[in-house]
């Protein structure tokens, strides 16, 4: 046979490539579910960095940690439960879809150490880019963060989740009022004293994008953070702020 | 049967594909950070250099000469696609080390390279040995590189402490320059250098 003839290589061009792609689609849908359990138990794995738990078994652990998994509305007000059991919680993808919707339904993780968990996800540089912020027990300083990102430039960008001096800088500062909620941004650049931390040099646009992200999603979290931030509970024997707190209703006249 | 033996043995290291034939030094450099990466990314490349060109050779005397690199890359990419699933599904913190790179193993010039040289013009089984022998000259190499730049850069191997505390109390400190790239180029040089002083016939006049 002429193996060289146009027909004879247009149809073994299209009979190879149908033979391939049967085989990967086979082969990704064998492996879905097993690759899926694996981005879940990273999920879990990051909320539990930012809730400061540590364990060998990450689902054990997270089942043992956590108080309840609750998502909740703009407003600040519970809509519906997440299974602690089942160990559900919200992927990027689960995320990613809230930022656009107009019903949004906004997880919240709270452990049983005292610990808030939130969640956010925006445009980095090159990827998504997502994180999970662990608030104390007063819901505006800052325990624990972790962040994630799909492909930033490693070295620069990647730094936000490989570099444990930048979620350092992180712990013991707060989310602001008003306008500008959380910075990332050189010192000079930064408008208030305990809300921001210092960009990574060399990687502008991934800070920035964090920045943005930080300041989108602790806007959505706002009325939920304003609204339970006052109750203390009984777990967060090392807060001291906790006589100090006055009635959230005071209004001035 | 010597033949065979012979085709296997070679490219590990009388004709090593990275430091012989100086291909595939791209990856080299960026997965020896920690031997365990080191060590998947070479099983990796062996099971794709080996299976690839198992089915090039099988192909051989059907492919049409016009779009014969085509149909290489065609099998080349199914087989790194394979690889990248299965990491993502049972070495999932691995795959999430190494993340493009396993990807990139497709444009890793050995895997091509010895299917354009050796796969098309011989027998399936005499090119499954060539194949599995050059992704073992290049895990070779990359686990030995890896070694140094784990051991001096980290103090560790596959993850666990080597160098003692006692040793850093007196004033040890892992070297900063082993993690980054240069390095990796400065152990592979030390490595062809060896290499070369044992193997005389390697020395250009």
């Amino acid at each position: 046979m002429n193996t060289n003839s146009n027909t004879y290589t247009v149809i073994y061009s299209i009979v190879l490539v149908v033979i391939v792609a049967a085989v990967l689609a086979f082969a990704a849908m064998f492996l879905k579910p097993t690759q899926d359990a694996n981005v879940k138990k990273d999920t879990i794995s990051q909320i539990l960095t930012a809730a400061t738990v540590e364990g060998e078994d990450i689902l054990a652990t997270y089942q043992d940690a956590i108080e309840a998994a609750i998502l909740v509305d703009i407003d600040g007000n519970k809509v519906d439960d997440l299974d602690i059991q089942d160990c559900e919680v919200y992927g990027t993808a689960d995320l990613k879809r809230q930022i656009a919707a107009e019903q949004k339904a906004l997880p919240v993780y709270i452990f049983k150490n005292g610990i808030t968990v939130v969640p956010c996800y925006g445009a980095g540089l090159w990827g998504p880019i997502w994180g999970y912020v662990g608030f104390e027990g007063d819901l505006k300083t800052i325990k624990a963060v972790c962040f994630g990102h799909k492909g930033e430039t490693p070295g620069l960008g990647a730094k936000i989740a490989d570099e444990p001096s930048f979620a350092e800088a992180f712990v013991g500062k707060q989310v602001g009022t008003g306008d500008i909620l959380f910075e990332i941004a050189k010192p000079a650049n930064r408008q208030t004293e305990n809300n921001g931390v210092d960009a990574i040099s060399g990687a502008t646009i991934t800070s920035q994008a964090l920045g943005k992200t930080l300041n989108q999603w602790f806007g959505f979290y706002q009325n939920y953070l304003a609204k339970n931030g006052a109750v203390c509970k009984q777990a967060c024997e090392h807060c001291t702020e906790c006589s100090e707190v006055e009635p959230a209703n005071t209004v001035e006249e | 049967m010597g033949n065979i033996k012979e085709t296997f043995l070679n490219p590990i290291f009388k004709g090593n594909p990275i430091s012989v034939l100086v291909l595939g030094i791209c990856s080299s450099l960026a997965v020896t950070v920690q031997l365990k990466g080191a060590f998947v990314m070479g099983l990796s490349v062996i099971i794709v250099t080996g299976v690839s060109s198992l089915i090039c050779s099988l192909l051989r005397n059907t492919i049409p000469n016009r779009i014969r690199i085509i149909v290489q890359l065609v099998v080349v990419a199914m087989m790194v696609i394979l690889v990248d699933q299965v990491l993502k599904a049972y070495a999932y913190s691995v795959s999430k080390t190494l993340s493009v790179y396993i990807g990139l193993i497709i444009t890793n010039c050995i895997v091509m390279g010895r299917i354009e040289a050796f796969a098309l013009g011989n027998k399936p089984f005499a090119s499954l040995m060539d194949g599995l022998g050059n992704g073992l000259g290049y895990a070779m190499i990359l686990v030995i590189v890896a070694f140094f730049r784990e051991l001096l850069g980290s103090g560790t191997l596959f993850g666990f402490q080597i160098i003692p505390q006692a040793v850093y109390d007196f004033g040890y400190m892992n070297n900063g320059l082993m993690i980054l790239p240069p390095m990796a180029l400065i152990i592979l040089g030390c490595v062809i250098w060896v290499q070369r002083s044992i193997q005389k016939d390697l020395q250009e006049k």
